[in-house]
């Protein structure tokens, strides 16, 4: 019995199917990695934000435009695998008894930011509670 | 007895073959190095764990509502980085005093007693090693800072919380 291997034709086909399907199971890998990274540095991201939060909320609103542009330090040791990072505050004053701090934080080269930004109300030393 | 001739693979196949399965060693190779970095450069995302998210949840909820601060030592408690001592409100508007212990490893105890009475003992398991520090606050009052740290010595949890006014 006469026997013949692969045309040149299948072996192309066959290699074409396998390249797809390992090229789109890698991509997968690569793409679920990029995406656990980033959701990593988010959550760090956030934790800085929401205690540096806490810590301008307690600044009296007074005071606001003359505090440090920078995190408090305290707030910035969960940034490190994040170096080289740059977190800042701003504050505006839309009104002159309303002011808005907006708290930033980026890394990757400015590629990636997380911000929140809060609104602080003069009260006069009031409470609001 | 009909011999066929048989013959092996060419020089040439073999090597292309080699190539292709060096090219595949090659990414994977990038790609598992790629994953040990992600893991060395980043700390464990501990909140992951539902139970130490509602950990956390239900120590924030205990801060918050703080009024005081009981005498220390309580009980056989002593304040200290790993044992909070606090004075909450139950829903009732009643008043109890919560310690939560963090000093057995993986362990968080939450115990709640009123006039000395225990009327609560919870413990969750499983969880990362907490510790407790103070925090000042601009307007000096102190907020509670909670952290945990992986086993890599990276800050995973860091939690400022602070009562609020009543």
């Amino acid at each position: 019995m006469r026997q013949r291997g692969f045309t040149l034709v299948e072996v192309l086909a066959a290699l074409v199917i396998l390249a797809i399907v390992t090229t789109t199971t890698l991509a997968v890998f690569v793409e679920r990695q990029r995406q656990l990274r980033e959701a990593s540095e988010t959550i760090l991201a956030w934790q800085a934000l929401a205690n540096e939060v806490e810590y301008r909320r307690r600044i009296d609103f007074i005071r606001l435009d003359t505090a440090p542009a920078a995190f408090d330090p305290g707030n910035t040791a969960i940034l490190a695998p994040l170096a080289p990072y740059a977190a800042t505050v701003t504050v505006t004053t839309p009104q002159p008894d309303v002011k808005h701090v907006a708290l930033t934080i980026r890394w990757q080269n400015g590629k990636r930011a997380a911000s929140l930004e809060i609104i602080r109300v003069q009260t006069g030393g009031g409470n609001l509670f | 007895m009909i011999r066929r001739r048989q013959r092996g693979f060419t020089l040439m196949e073999i090597v292309i073959a080699l190539a292709v399965f060096g090219v595949l060693l090659y990414i994977l190779a990038v790609l598992t190095s790629e994953m040990n970095g992600y893991e060395k450069r980043y700390p464990i995302n501990f909140m992951a764990h539902p139970d130490t998210a509602a950990t956390v949840a239900r120590l924030r909820k205990d801060i918050v509502d703080t009024y005081d601060y009981p005498p220390s030592p309580y009980e056989e408690y002593t304040r200290g980085d790993r044992v909070l001592l606090i004075s909450s409100i139950r829903p009732d508007g009643s008043s109890e005093t919560v310690v939560w212990d963090f000093r057995t490893p993986g362990e968080v105890h939450r115990k709640a007693f009123i006039v000395g009475n225990l009327t609560s003992d919870w413990v969750a398991r499983g969880m990362p090693q907490f510790t407790i520090a103070w925090a000042l606050m601009p307007n000096g009052q102190n907020a509670l800072r909670l952290t945990a740290i992986d086993t890599k010595g990276q800050i995973a949890i860091d939690e400022v919380i602070q009562p609020r006014a009543h």
